[in-house]
């Protein structure tokens, strides 16, 4: 195995992730989505980390730990505006809050 | 050879997983493909030595960010997902066509890197086949040759110690984005209470 396998396979779940957060329609399926994306940066910290010339300073699983932490804090915060608007719209469906369009 | 088989199994996971909790109708069900899809990533992390990302991931993805989407599916969509209305937004083959250009010029920076050699030393197939020999007493490298050095033997315990000196003031910002992150999750999700008009005395 070798960089750049990793490299691609992650590439491609940023992409699929991209997809889904670019043609659902639905705010929960967009924030998975966005962890898709997040999760495949990650794993691009670490095959970088695992790959260089000096992986004892260990920045990678530094830098992949705060990235989890702060897709966490995302997650909860991005939920609990989803349950918020579905109390104002009564509805997930991205393509009904057109509010500012009307 | 081991580890070749381990990556292709483990990528097709990964793949095969979000690639269903994108199209899944049913929200319930493409959960759970993304609980399959952090697994795969997660055994990809193992896979390249990063043993204590890899709990963290199942720890904090598979335990609770799995558990909060499904509390926020129930809490709001009826389970079936989107009763039969379009799944897709207006305009999705345009999204397609935008995901499909960058993974292309992702692949094309790419090419570079493929013609790089990594230094052999640092491939984690050495130590996949010397965990999967019989005497393997838990430790990195050999005494006479250590490849990984006496303080990557613990690397869960140098992370301990890094997050501690160099790192102590960002892990006292996490803590403080975390709990910020925590009371505006609870007041967005509690809402604003109007008070009502016809409340009002007389």
């Amino acid at each position: 195995m070798n960089l750049h396998h990793y490299l691609i396979l992650a590439a491609l779940l940023f992409c699929v992730g991209l997809m889904g957060a670019f043609t659902r329609r639905n705010a929960i399926v967009v924030l998975f989505s966005v962890e898709i994306m997040l999760n495949a940066a990650n794993l691009n910290f670490i095959a970088f980390w695992r790959y260089s010339d000096n992986p004892e300073l260990l920045h990678g699983p530094m830098f992949t730990l705060f990235a989890i932490a702060v897709a966490a804090a995302e997650v909860a915060v991005g939920l609990a505006l989803v349950i918020a608007v579905y109390r104002h719209f009564k509805t997930v469906d991205l393509e009904s809050m057109n509010t500012l369009r009307e | 050879m081991n580890e070749v088989i381990a990556f292709w199994i483990l990528s097709a996971v990964a793949v095969l997983g979000a690639l269903v909790a994108v199209r899944k109708r049913n929200l319930i069900h493409g959960v759970f493909a993304l609980l399959v899809f952090f697994a795969g990533l997660s055994g990809l992390f193992l896979l390249l030595l990063a043993e204590f990302i890899a709990a963290v991931q199942v720890l904090v993805y598979i335990g609770a960010v799995g558990v909060l989407l499904l509390f926020a599916i129930m809490l709001t969509e009826r389970v079936a997902g989107d009763d039969g209305r379009r799944m897709t937004s207006r305009g999705w083959p345009w999204g397609l066509v935008a995901a499909a250009a960058v993974f292309v010029l992702l692949l094309l920076s790419l090419w570079p890197v493929q013609q790089l050699s990594m230094p052999k030393a640092k491939d984690p197939s050495e130590f996949l086949t010397q965990i999967s020999d019989p005497g393997y007493d838990g430790k990195f490298g050999t005494e006479e040759n250590p490849e990984f050095g006496e303080d990557d033997r613990k690397p869960v315990e140098q992370l301990g110690r890094k997050l501690m000196n160099p790192y102590v003031v960002t892990l006292e910002v996490l803590a403080l984005l975390l709990t910020a992150a925590l009371i505006g999750a609870v007041t967005a999700a509690q809402g604003v209470r109007m008070p009502k008009e016809d409340d009002s005395p007389e």
